[in-house]
């Protein structure tokens, strides 16, 4: 890490050795990717058909948009652990304002924003709260995941609000050249996402607060704004993939994300960003969920019983993260 | 933080003097309890002074609103008013509603659904304090019963797994025409309920040779899992696949909309359990190839729970004369199709009823031990 900032635009000149190792560094996660993939090729005749890979990148999509907005996060040093909640709240909001079988609302496409947006002030109470009050983030969003919950079980009131709006159920549902409508909205959002960090302000600095905080500090960046803006966009994350959950089960529900967020965690963490913060980028994410969905589509595959499946998949994680981050492990000493 | 040799020693006087205290109080509290458990053993109201008492979660959700339903059906068939505690999921509410009822000096007739096993024999215990009746239902201790704790906890009705299992199994196997593969989707693999269910399926396999299970995986319970699964397992056995059997609906609903994704829904007979408001749609709509659900008939639970109660409360029962088989047993779950799903939807007529009320254990399956 170089300890000032480029500027936007400016290429940073590294020596080929290096260039080399960092390559190889960055490479290993896509190794364990390929490495996995290759294995259930050869376990399972149904691994590689071309229905399997349409399957596998549906069961991607939702994983990785959440995973992308944490990845802003976690870049920073930071945890977002309201995911789920958030993700409830704005699956109901949503629901209930496109045309539903609880009230008279069919807002349709504004529906989706409401559900998006309720993600996106999610994320701003969460970053507002860490910056202003100082409170570390991983508390922040415990609670306002809680928070995020009850504010859906609320909305909830006892059964599952149907969203009846076929228009919008097709984004859940629906195929386009073989290909389910969900994989689009994941790629339109990944591609948002490479922008934001490879070309604005919120991205680049991101890395460098995480790299060094006080040294960012020193050179003037507003750090708290950079933050809170962080925060939003893993909130927004959230709030899309709530809005997608919706129109793929057809119901809003308090547990649409459940069981989602450690699972996502995971997914960035195996894609090779660092939880201190620092390095890291929405890209190696898509190759740490791309690992997760591989390896749990894989085993119900191959046969592996549903008793050790869990404990299977556990262990095949420790072992990728293990192989991938060897060079790294000096730096992951510290977690914060 | 250091602290003085002189400090050391109060803070241990200190500490000894209130282990003291506490001993005295638990010691009084104790002895209160056992007081009062001996005066109220064995006495019961004349009819019309016994209060009528349901305890449920919620009344936002259909279960527990039909429960309720159930019990003002009994409460109209003896001419008289049902309370109705609602705790919100909320065992401390739940306990310190039960313990209020006392306040009246009325004997009560209490039939409640505790809201988890940790919180029956509080329950039990304060309405035997109370003097009042109790039935409890799905939740308690598989180590504690109710002849343990006295007459005044009348009874504990549960639902087994196993029975339902096996006779949701056959209709699926039915709608299949006796020929096929199945997948089955569990709940928690160590779920005692998800464990009955499936072995019920199991014991359903044995008996029916044309049908083939395929694979079986766990979904947790969760809809969005069971989504995943189905596609994937979809995805490996293909055309082979021709019912799916689901541990609850919220899962049998997860793989109905995998199924409409793949452009399959309609072909392929899905079953599942709890009988919840959605499952009862598709299956009264008919098309979406939803066939069958189990339903424990809460309108059942809420009335025959509450005069089994209230029965022991005015002495018609006498508790102490209930045998073991009747003091904890299985009621009787129904499989619900398009032919009977009108009856769920609904509250049933007072006639419909009648009978079960009169005899609370006309539907029992047999004791729990």
């Amino acid at each position: 890490m170089t300890s000032t900032a480029p500027k936007l635009g400016e290429s940073v000149r590294i020596d080929r050795g290096t260039r080399i190792k960092k390559f190889l560094v960055g490479a290993g996660p896509l190794l364990a990717l390929i490495v996995l993939a290759g294995f259930f090729t050869i376990a399972s005749p149904t691994f590689s058909t071309p229905g399997n890979l349409s399957i596998l990148l549906t069961q991607l999509s939702i994983l990785m948009v959440i995973g992308i907005g944490l990845t802003f996060v976690i870049l920073l040093g930071s945890i977002d652990l309201s995911v789920e909640g958030v993700m409830a709240s704005s699956s109901l909001v949503f629901v209930l304002f496109a045309t539903n079988d609880r009230n008279d609302f069919e807002f349709g496409i504004f529906a989706v924003l409401a559900g998006v947006l309720t993600g996106s002030l999610f994320g701003l109470i969460n970053g507002l709260l860490h910056v202003r009050l100082g409170i570390p983030s991983f508390m922040v969003t415990l609670g306002m995941g809680a928070v995020g919950i009850g504010v859906a079980t609320v909305l909830f009131g006892g059964r599952a609000p149907r969203l009846l709006d076929d228009g919008l159920r097709v984004w859940g549902v629906g195929n386009t050249a073989g290909i389910s409508n969900l994989v689009f909205i994941a790629a339109a959002v990944l591609a948002i996402a490479f922008i934001i960090q490879r070309f604005t302000r919120v991205g680049r600095y991101g890395y460098v607060i995480g790299g060094d905080e006080p040294i960012a500090k020193l050179s003037g960046i507003n750090i708290r704004k950079y933050k809170v803006l962080s925060f939003v966009l893993s909130g927004t994350a959230a709030g899309v993939a709530g809005v997608m959950a919706a129109t793929q089960l057809g119901v809003g529900d308090t547990t649409i994300g459940g069981g989602l967020l450690f699972t996502a965690i995971t997914a960035v963490v195996l894609g090779g960003t660092l939880l201190v913060g620092g390095r890291g980028g929405v890209v190696q994410t898509l190759i740490g969920v791309g690992i997760i969905t591989v390896l749990a589509n894989g085993l119900i595959l191959v046969g592996v019983d549903p008793y050790i499946q869990q404990a299977v998949q556990g262990l095949v994680i420790v072992i990728a993260v293990i192989a991938s981050g060897w060079s790294l492990r000096r730096r992951v000493r510290v977690i914060k | 933080m250091r602290i003085s040799g002189t400090g050391r020693q109060q803070m241990r006087r200190r500490l000894t003097t209130a282990a003291a205290l506490f001993t005295v109080a638990s010691i009084a509290l104790v002895g209160c309890s056992s007081a009062s458990e001996g005066g109220g053993e064995g006495v019961t109201g004349a009819e019309g002074e016994v209060q009528l008492v349901e305890g449920v979660r919620s009344l936002s959700n259909s279960y527990h609103a039909n429960w309720v339903a159930g019990g003002e059906l009994f409460g109209e068939s003896i001419g008289e008013e049902v309370i109705v505690l609602s705790d919100e999921a909320d065992s401390q509410k739940q306990l310190s509603q039960i313990k209020a009822l006392a306040g009246s000096g009325q004997i009560y007739a209490l039939n409640v659904d505790p809201n988890t096993s940790a919180d029956t024999e509080a329950i039990v215990r304060a309405v035997t304090d109370a003097g009042g009746y109790v039935v409890t239902q799905w939740n308690k201790p598989d180590d504690l019963n109710p002849w343990d704790i006295g007459d005044h906890w009348v009874a504990h009705i549960s639902f087994d797994g196993r029975v339902s299992g096996e006779e949701v199994s056959n209709a699926l196997f039915d709608a299949m025409d006796g020929e096929g593969g199945i997948i089955a989707i569990q709940g928690i693999l160590d779920n005692v309920a998800s464990k009955q269910r499936y072995e019920g399926l199991t014991n359903a396999l044995a008996g029916a040779s044309g049908i083939e299970l395929l694979d079986t995986q766990t979904a947790n319970w969760s809809r969005s899992e069971a989504l995943t699964v189905t596609q994937t397992l979809l995805a490996k056995h293909g055309d082979a696949i021709k019912g799916i059997w689901a541990a609850n609906d919220e899962m049998a609903l997860g793989a109905l909309e995998a199924l409409k994704a793949a452009g399959l829904d309609g072909t392929i007979p899905i079953v599942g359990f709890d009988a919840v408001p959605q499952a009862l749609d598709e299956i009264q709509g008919g098309t979406s190839g939803y066939i069958a659900s189990v339903s424990s008939d809460a309108f059942w639970q809420g009335g025959a729970g509450l005069s089994l109660a209230y029965q022991a409360a005015t002495g018609q029962i006498d508790v102490s004369e209930l045998s073991n088989d009747e003091r904890a047993f299985y009621g009787t779950q129904i499989v619900v199709t398009a032919d009977n799903v009108g009856d769920f939807l609904e509250a049933p007529s007072l006639e419909a009823l009648q009978a079960d009320f009169d005899d609370p254990f006309a539907r029992s399956q047999g004791g729990i031990n």
